[in-house]
């Protein structure tokens, strides 16, 4: 179990910047996410951590220990990949028992240590199985526990998910999640998957071409994010343009195509400063025509829980609403929007 | 339902007709003629007797001469193999694993040998190998030699070595290439040096194309006819030299279809053996 600090990392591929500047402390214990789009540096970075990628520049330290320029065998981390990588000429019992082989370790010792950690994972019985004789989530299980298994001082998962169907996905999350509180490891997860990060993170970072746009709980990347890109990328927002023409403790009001908008801003941020308001779906009502902003409403998606309506106001602007719990649709076109300013946030 | 599976199956058939024509035509024919042949009685005067027997065979198995040809030949081509493996493995692995921009240079290096003839490239060690030769020549001015390499199995050995040698670099290259390079890195995370890596997970993973190199290579060498006839010089005699001897020299067909056939049965047998071996290791890659 250690700490992980990451240091100004920045590597080059040629003249290509995968990863600039990256910047990152994970405490003891920590469950962090890299979020982002393909080829946005997130993998990379994790490379670097696992030490199969040796940074241009920066400093990578476990604990007190700088490992920037050790071989990964040397790290004592433990790592799940997105295909899981097990060695498909050994059992499971043997791809399990490989990193305390590798330790030194034999006989009974190593095969307690396997039996534990498979009745951990609940794969118990499962030992003489071959890889290619197990589900997707079976082979994720046996990853994991080949992983934690060595008691790494870091355990880092490259999009472990990606391959699963959307129900086993779900469950593995919560159940790495658990395993991983229960273990109390310090964890480094990629993901460009945001339901992902957003249910199972201690701290988000969110990353795009090669940089890092935001650090912070899943509540601070989803109400208050830092750049319109992160806004963007996590969740659905409507953004409204305008300037900043008040300002006092905490809020400010912004003047925008629509309206004067009162919203939370970014303390840094002063009167005349540029930026949009953003307002998640959830946090515009529906009311009828005559009251509140007018609009269209031209597309309604029925999702069960949420209704998801695309409402088309005066000046053009398409914002998307999402009503929660309704029976039957909204039956006229011509409605009117409201605002909840209370959860308005203003994206530099 | 019933009637579409027959239809399936006819087309099958249907497709795979050329091909069946063509193999029948051209190996299970001609075997079948070998196998006939050596059952024919011998005969002074023309290509055989009348009659058929198993003479030929009991004139094969008992004699020590042939059956010590065959043990050399086997021979041969076992070390043969065995240095293939040695040379083949390292540049195998470099082929498949290098970033260079002169990889495709490397891959018509490795082909080479195959674009020349059989006989052309023989001429060639001829030329190398001679007591006057350029390695002999070399040899010389390090103090050591000359060695005797031509007319002996070593120059023989040499040039099967050469000739050969691609056909045990390509399996084992491409079989390395198969492998998910993800698992090598798998293992360095686990704590496996690049050494343990190599040993456990690459070497392993890396055995069907092994297991394709040595049975090529071996059933290649141990049928060359050129190679020892042309490196031999005469003096060195395989089962290939010794039945063309008989077909040509002694125009004894059916005996030499003998000797074709208990070489071709040996080399089975050893190969059903090195598959048997290798089965364990084999099934739990399938």
């Amino acid at each position: 179990m250690s700490r992980l600090t990451i240091t100004e990392l920045t590597k080059l591929y040629g003249p290509h910047p995968a990863v600039q500047d990256f910047g990152l402390d994970v405490a003891e214990g920590e469950f962090v996410s890299l979020l982002g789009p393909s080829g946005c540096g997130k993998t990379t970075t994790l490379r670097c951590v696992a030490g199969l990628e040796i940074p241009t520049t920066g400093r990578i330290r476990f604990g007190d220990h700088d490992v920037t320029r050790l071989p990964p065998e040397k790290r004592n981390i433990g790592m799940v990949f997105q295909n899981y990588a097990l060695f498909p000429h050994m059992r499971v019992a043997e791809n399990v028992a490989f990193g305390l082989e590798m330790r030194g370790l034999s006989g009974a010792e190593v095969r307690r240590k396997v039996d534990a950690v498979l009745d951990m994972v609940q794969l118990g019985g499962l030992e003489a199985r071959h890889p290619r004789q197990l589900s997707g989530g079976q082979q994720q299980r046996v990853a994991l526990a080949r992983a934690l298994v060595v008691e790494p001082a870091l355990l880092l998962l490259d999009e472990p998910l990606a391959n699963l169907d959307a129900r086993l996905r779900d469950e593995m999350r919560v159940f790495i999640r658990s395993l991983q509180q229960r273990v109390g490891i310090t964890t480094l997860y990629v993901t460009h998957d945001q339901a992902e990060a957003m249910t199972m993170s201690d701290r988000i970072v969110i990353m795009f071409e090669g940089r890092i746009h935001q650090i912070g709980s899943p509540r601070d990347i989803y109400h208050r994010p830092a750049t319109r890109a992160a806004a963007n990328f996590v969740g659905q927002s409507n953004l409204f343009a305008g300037k900043v023409v008040e300002r006092d403790n905490k809020r400010g009001v912004v003047e925008t195509a629509v309206g004067r908008l009162r919203c939370e801003c970014p303390p840094d941020i002063a009167v005349g400063t540029v930026g949009h308001v953003m307002l998640r779906p959830e946090a515009i009502r529906l009311v009828c025509a005559g009251s509140g902003i007018a609009g269209r409403i031209t597309e309604q998606h029925f999702l069960g829980n949420v209704v998801d309506y695309r409402v088309t106001l005066a000046n053009g602007a398409t914002i998307s609403v999402q009503t929660v719990g309704e029976e039957a649709p909204w039956a006229e076109e011509r409605v009117g929007v409201m605002f909840d300013e209370s959860r308005a946030w203003l994206v530099p | 339902m019933n009637q579409g599976a027959t239809r399936i199956t006819l087309l099958r058939w249907a497709f795979a007709a050329p091909a069946l024509m063509l193999v029948t035509l051209f190996i299970a024919a001609p075997y079948l003629n070998i196998v006939v042949m050596s059952l024919r009685s011998p005969s002074n005067v023309q290509a055989f007797g009348p009659g058929f027997t198993l003479q030929n065979y009991v004139r094969v198995l008992s004699d020590r001469l042939y059956l010590g040809l065959l043990g050399d030949t086997l021979l041969y081509a076992a070390v043969t193999v065995a240095l293939c493996l040695l040379l083949a493995y390292p540049t195998a692995l470099h082929l498949a694993r290098t970033q260079s921009r002169y990889r495709g240079l490397m891959y018509a290096a490795v082909l080479s040998p195959l674009l020349t003839g059989v006989v052309v490239r023989c001429f060639g060690w001829i030329v190398l190998l001679a007591t006057q030769g350029l390695v002999n020549d070399a040899l010389r001015r390090l103090g050591i030699g000359p060695i005797q390499f031509l007319y002996r199995p070593l120059g023989m050995v040499i040039a099967l070595v050469h000739v050969f040698l691609p056909f045990m670099i390509l399996p084992i290259k491409n079989a390395i290439e198969a492998i998910d390079p993800r698992l090598e890195e798998a293992a360095r995370t686990l704590g496996a040096t690049q050494a343990k890596v190599f040993l456990r997970v690459t070497l392993p993973l890396s055995m069907p194309g092994v297991q394709s190199g040595v049975i090529l290579v071996f059933v290649l060498a141990a049928s060359a006819y050129v190679i020892p006839m042309l490196l031999g010089g005469g003096r060195v005699q395989t089962m290939a030299t010794i039945i063309v001897q008989q077909l040509l020299g002694g125009l004894l067909w059916p005996f030499g279809a003998a000797l074709a056939l208990v070489l071709s049965c040996a080399v089975a047998l050893l190969l059903v053996i090195f598959a048997l071996v290798t089965r364990r290791a084999m099934r739990r890659l399938a």
